[in-house]
Order: structure tokens, then C-alpha cells, then sequence
């Protein structure tokens, strides 16, 4: 309580000192939240996009299909996991998909293409893929009087073999069982932007491609859907648990895209690296005041110590000081940056350039609100203040009384 | 009677070679329990020295204090520094009062430390505050005082803990005699009837007309030790 007293009286003597190093820990607080909830929010974003836009939060395999994807490498749908992802609670939603590659005729020109297979209801409740629809319907038009499947093709397609919506599609490739797979498919809709990485796709109803492929029954591999990108560990766990067979892996959006999760993290680092210097002039600006106010203080100290006043008292009491004066900055800080954070979270800036990831358009850099973007620099400020502070504080708890109050 | 303070050739020099100042030369006294004494001598002989040195609060070049039996020599800082707190009350010269506080809480101060209860605390404030006319000024910061008050205040903080032995270096230099009148008696109360030892440093003619046994330094030597025998017991 003394201690506190002491603390609290001894900020507001030196008003102007104390303003301008609470004016620093408060300005870096809002520096420090702002960044943090621009950097949470913006890499919350491109991961929102990722997973949704295809990869989803975690994906089901067989083993090494990731590392050496293959035709034979298939699931049996009729093995129990879709009964075991139906049934966990945190799966949100889960998409089966068929992927191989083929050659596609138009009228006049042929060119390679991945084809991809996906069950239309299942995979449009999983990720963004009926948004990204840019002319047709999405997989609602019957199997034709021809016995046509109506497929969706990428942009890249489009052009190349000179296609639009009703025109007809020749796909040849070969099937799991070696057989020649060749059939005839009705353009339905064409999906995603010219440099979307799906522009040499072509989309097939999953019986479609199973067909094709010579694959009943089969699939090459699951999407599924949790509640957060952030839960993609924990459900890999849970699911590798209850499927427990060596034979299937369960990979995070974080394995599956390893590229971009590295790359994202890589910059992280380098965010830190921004806020650390932040940090560090902040600190020195604390121990340059503490130092100050330490020094000008001496004779006081000395006669604390001369009545008898606990060394470590002395030392408590200056850091309690600064500890106080960071609270209080960040406190104020808090409450400026309140309305800066609901701005950047509800509003956000509009990027010049905006960026087309993959056909779904980011323009607009957004931040992040939560408990931790305001604790995270609170801690982060008082704190080093407070370690900063220690140098001074050690200096003052070591003064020899009589030193400090002679006056020669 | 015990001894509470005993120093042996207690010696403090300060500076070097020319400019070697001999504050304190080779004292050596006995302090019994209960005395009422006083260290006079002109300015620059020694006396707020020596005073520092029996309180801890400087370390002698040659001889050793002794504190209730303890060569101070042999405690630790912070046993010293409790020692300090819970058996000594200092008056420095120049008051030395803490800034932020108010007078109550300078006064008060060390029975905080010593986790005296409020109550108790309060009372005897507020006793002290009256006996040395400092009522109405309770809540003002030392800034806002006068050096006498601030003096008084400062000989408030040193004998509210009660504390067995009082060390004051020219406690009523800035007091108006009847101030210092009245101080001096609560003192001489309190060395009556509660056996506290006080030891001065004064240039004051009350002081040395009270004082059971006078100290006369002269560059830092006893030039002579005088007990008083219209004092003695
Ligand atoms: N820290 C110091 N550094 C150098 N010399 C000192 C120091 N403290 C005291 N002295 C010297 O020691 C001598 C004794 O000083 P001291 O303060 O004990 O005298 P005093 O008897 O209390 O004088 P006064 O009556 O003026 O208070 C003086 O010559 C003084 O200059
Ligand atoms: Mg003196």
C-alpha cells in the first residue's frame, strides 16, 4: 500500500517526464495493437480464402497421396469414414473429390486438363466454389436427352478450345482399370478468372468422373470443414483417432499448403522483427526517464534507507512506478485505438491493386478484433518497461544512505 | 546500567593526501541506557559524523561501533537496516523529509514499516502533532512548510516509533525557543519515563543546560568529557 502510494504520487511530480513517456508507451500500444490486428486479420483473411476457396481446414488421404499423388491411390466411400465425419461434431461440413488429368477436344483443338470430380451439393456447402461462377449454372442442368453430364470448365479452357456455355466437350484420358476413358460433356458453366489456378480445370459431377475413371465408388480424397483454420490440428488428431488406419493420412490445411503456411509464417517473423524495434525505442525512452527520475531522486532514496526502508521496497517502488504509468498509457491507448480498431476490423483500407487469389478477389486489407490483439502489447509494454526499469531500480536500492544525503 | 553504544577509536577520514580531512580522530565513548547527552563543539568538528557513525549510516576508516552488544560491523546491510528502523530515530541536520508525502505520512512512515496498527498509528501522530505545534498542518507536503516545521516534523518521524536510542543533529537549531522549549521537554519526558537514550549535536544553550553529560569535540578529538553532577542521580 506505501509502496503504491509512493509509486502513484512520485508519476504525477514530474508531469511533463511522465506525460511524455506515457505519450511513448501509449503511442506504442497503439502502433503495437494496430499491427498486430492488421497482421491477425489480414493472414486471417488469405487462410479464410485458402481453405475455403479449395483446400479446406484439413484434408483425408491415402497415405502419400500428398507427396506422390496417383490414380490408384484411392478411398472406398463405402469404408466408414464419411459415417465417422458425419458423426463427429466438429466436422462442419466435407467434400469427396476425383482427380486426374486428360486430354479436352473443342471443335477445332485439343489441350491437356486436370479434371477434377466433386459431389455439386456436398462440395458447394464446403468451400466457395459456387460463388466463383462467373456465366451458367452451377451443375443444376440434368443429364441431357444425349445422356450429356453437364460439366463447369475454367476460364483457360474456355479459350483455348474456343467454348461457351452448350457447347460440347470430348475429355479422353485413361481409366484406373487401364481402360481408354473417353466421353462427351455439355459446357454447364464456366468458373473462377482467367488466372485462377483452376482456368485448366474441368469440374465433373463426382459419378461423372468416377464413371470416367473407371473408379466406382472410389475417391481420392476428402475436404473437410471445421468451425476455424485455427481448430486444423486438433481436428487431425481427433480424426486421425477415430479413423486409426496407418493406411489413410489426415493432413492440416498447414501440410497440405506447406508452401504458402511457410511463407505466411516466414513474414510473421518478419512483422516481429517491426514490432521489436518499436519495442526497443520504447524502451529506451523507460529507462532513459527511470534512469532520470532515479537520479534526481537520490538524497530521497537515501533517507528511505537511512529510516530503515527495505532495500527491496525502493526497488518495488520504482518499478511499481513504471509498471503503473504503463498501464495507465495503455489504458488510454486502449480507448484511442478502440474506434481505430473497429474501423480497420468493419472497414478496412481498400487496397490500390486488388489482388485476384485463385478467382475470388481480396481488395481490401482488414483487421482483426479479439481480447488478445489488446492484451498481447499490453503485456509486451509494461512488461519490458518494467525488466528495463530493473537497471535503475537496482542502482537505487544500492545507494549508500549517507552518500546520498550529504550534500558535498 | 547497560551500555547501549560503545565506539573504539572510532576514526573517519575523509579525502586523501593534502586534502586528507581528519573528521573524526580516534573516539572512543561509552553510551549508557537512559542518557540524555550532548555532542557540542564548534562547526566542523565532527559531530554530525559522528552521529552518522553510531547510527550505521557511514562506515568508520579505523575502530568499530558497537550497537547493544553487536559490533555493527558484523550485520548485514539489511539487518542493520531493520536495526535501524525498529531501535533508532534519526533527526538529520537538514531534515531530509520524503517529498511526496504529507506531513502525517512522513511522520508516520516507519510504523508502517513496522506494521503498526492505524489506530495506534493515528493516535500517536496526532499526540506528536500536537506537542510540537504542528496541528493543522497534517496534511501539507514539506515544500509547503517553513524549516522550522519541517524540522519538527522530521523530530516527530524520529521519536513516534519510540524507538530506544535518538540520534538528532541539532534538533531545535531552526525553533523559536518556546518551540524548542517544549520539544525538549516532551524528549526529557520520554527519557524519564521511558528510559529512551538520546544523544544531541547542538550549538543550543537549552540543550546543554538539560544534558546529563556534555561531549566536547575539536577536529575530530574528545577534548573533553563531562558528566554533569547537579544530574546525577
Ligand atoms: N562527505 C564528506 N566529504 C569530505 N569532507 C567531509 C565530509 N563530511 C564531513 N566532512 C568534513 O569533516 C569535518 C566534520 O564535519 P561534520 O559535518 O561532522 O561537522 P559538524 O561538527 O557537524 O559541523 P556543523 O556544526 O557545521 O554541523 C568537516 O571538516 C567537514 O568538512
Ligand atoms: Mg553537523
Amino acid at each position: 500500500m506505501l509502496v503504491a502510494k509512493l509509486a502513484f504520487r512520485n508519476i504525477f511530480r514530474q508531469r511533463r517526464r511522465s506525460l511524455l513517456t506515457g505519450l511513448s508507451m501509449g503511442g506504442g500500444y497503439i502502433l503495437l495493437a494496430l499491427t498486430i490486428s492488421l497482421v491477425e486479420g489480414s493472414y486471417n483473411n488469405i487462410i479464410n480464402i485458402v481453405t475455403t476457396d479449395h483446400t479446406g481446414h484439413v484434408q483425408i488421404h491415402k497415405e502419400n497421396y500428398l507427396e506422390r499423388p496417383g490414380i490408384f491411390k484411392t478411398l472406398s466411400r463405402g469404408s466408414g469414414i464419411e459415417t465417422l465425419l458425419a458423426n463427429e461434431p466438429s466436422v462442419r461440413s466435407w467434400a469427396p473429390r476425383i482427380y486426374g488429368v486428360g486430354l479436352g477436344y473443342g471443335d477445332e483443338k485439343s489441350a491437356p486438363l486436370s479434371i477434377v470430380g466433386i459431389d455439386p451439393v456436398m462440395e458447394r456447402n464446403t468451400t466457395s466454389i459456387f460463388g466463383k461462377v462467373r456465366e451458367g449454372n452451377y451443375f443444376s442442368d440434368p443429364v441431357n436427352s444425349d445422356g450429356y453430364y453437364s460439366v463447369m470448365i475454367g476460364y483457360g479452357v474456355a479459350d483455348m478450345l474456343k467454348l461457351s456455355i452448350g457447347d460440347e466437350i470430348v475429355l479422353i484420358s485413361s481409366g484406373a482399370d487401364g481402360s481408354i476413358a473417353n466421353d462427351i460433356y455439355r459446357v454447364g458453366a464456366l468458373v473462377g478468372s482467367r488466372d485462377s489456378y483452376e482456368k485448366m480445370t474441368v469440374y465433373l459431377p463426382l459419378e461423372a468422373a468416377q464413371d470416367f475413371f473407371s473408379m466406382k465408388g472410389k475417391v481420392h480424397e476428402y475436404a473437410v470443414m471445421t468451425s476455424h483454420p485455427s481448430e486444423a490440428w486438433k481436428l487431425t488428431a481427433v480424426l486421425s483417432a477415430i479413423i486409426d488406419d496407418p493406411l489413410v493420412t489426415v493432413s492440416p490445411w498447414q501440410v497440405v499448403e506447406a508452401t504458402f503456411y511457410k511463407s505466411m509464417e516466414a513474414d510473421k517473423q518478419g512483422n516481429k522483427v517491426t514490432m521489436g524495434i518499436v519495442v526497443f525505442l520504447i524502451c529506451i525512452g523507460v529507462l532513459n526517464t527511470v534512469l532520470m527520475s532515479v537520479l534526481e531522486r537520490t538524497k530521497e532514496f537515501g533517507v528511505m534507507l537511512a529510516v530503515g526502508t527495505n532495500r527491496l521496497m525502493v526497488m518495488a517502488m520504482i518499478i511499481l512506478e513504471i509498471v503503473t504509468l504503463g498501464l495507465l498509457s495503455c489504458a488510454i491507448g486502449f480507448l484511442l485505438s478502440l474506434p481505430l480498431l473497429y474501423w480497420f476490423t468493419h472497414v478496412g483500407i481498400t487496397m490500390p491493386q486488388p489482388i485476384d487469389m485463385g478467382g475470388v478477389i481480396y481488395d481490401t486489407m482488414v483487421g482483426e478484433m479479439g481480447a488478445a490483439i489488446f492484451i498481447i502489447p499490453v503485456v509486451i509494454i509494461v512488461g519490458s518497461a518494467a525488466a528495463v526499469s530493473f537497471i535503475p531500480a537496482i542502482r537505487a536500492a544500492l545507494i549508500t544512505p549517507l552518500d546520498a544525503l550529504s550534500d558535498r | 546500567m547497560s551500555k547501549v553504544i560503545e565506539t573504539s577509536h572510532l576514526c573517519r577520514y575523509f579525502g586523501e593526501g593534502e586534502l586528507l580531512v581528519k573528521a573524526l580522530d580516534d573516539v572512543s565513548i561509552d553510551v549508557e541506557e537512559g542518557e540524555f547527552s550532548a555532542i557540542i563543539g564548534p562547526s566542523g568538528s565532527g559531530k554530525s559524523t559522528l552521529l552518522h557513525l553510531i547510527g550505521g549510516l557511514d562506515k568508520p576508516t579505523h575502530g568499530e561501533v558497537i550497537l547493544a552488544g553487536t559490533n555493527i560491523e558484523s550485520m548485514t546491510r539489511s539487518a542493520l537496516s531493520n536495526f535501524r528502523r525498529d531501535h533508532i530515530g534519526f533527526v538529520f541536520q537538514a531534515y531530509n523529509l520524503i517529498p511526496v508525502l504529507s506531513t502525517i505520512e512522513n511522520i508516520e512512515y516507519v510504523m508502517l514499516m513496522q506494521g503498526v496498527p492505524s489506530s495506534e498509528r493515528r493516535k500517536r501522530v496526532f499526540e506528536m502533532l500536537d506537542i510540537l505545534g504542528l496541528d493543522g498542518l497534517g496534511g501539507r507536503r514539506p515544500a509547503q512548510l517553513s524549516g522550522g516545521q519541517q524540522q519538527r516534523v522530521a523530530v516527530a518521524r524520529a521519536m513516534v516509533s519510540r524507538p530506544n536510542i535518538i540520534l538528532a543533529d541539532e534538533p531545535t537549531a531552526n525553533l523559536d525557543s518556546k518551540t524548542g522549549i517544549s520539544l525538549l521537554d516532551m524528549m526529557k519526558d520520554l527519557n524519564v519515563r521511558h528510559g529512551m537514550t538520546f544523544i544531541f549535536s547542538t550549538h543550543d544553550q537549552k540543550i546543554m543546560d538539560r544534558a546529563r553529560r556534555l561531549i566536547h569535540l575539536r577536529d575530530g578529538l574528545i577534548e573533553l568529557d563531562e558528566q554533569r553532577k547537579e544530574f546525577a542521580a
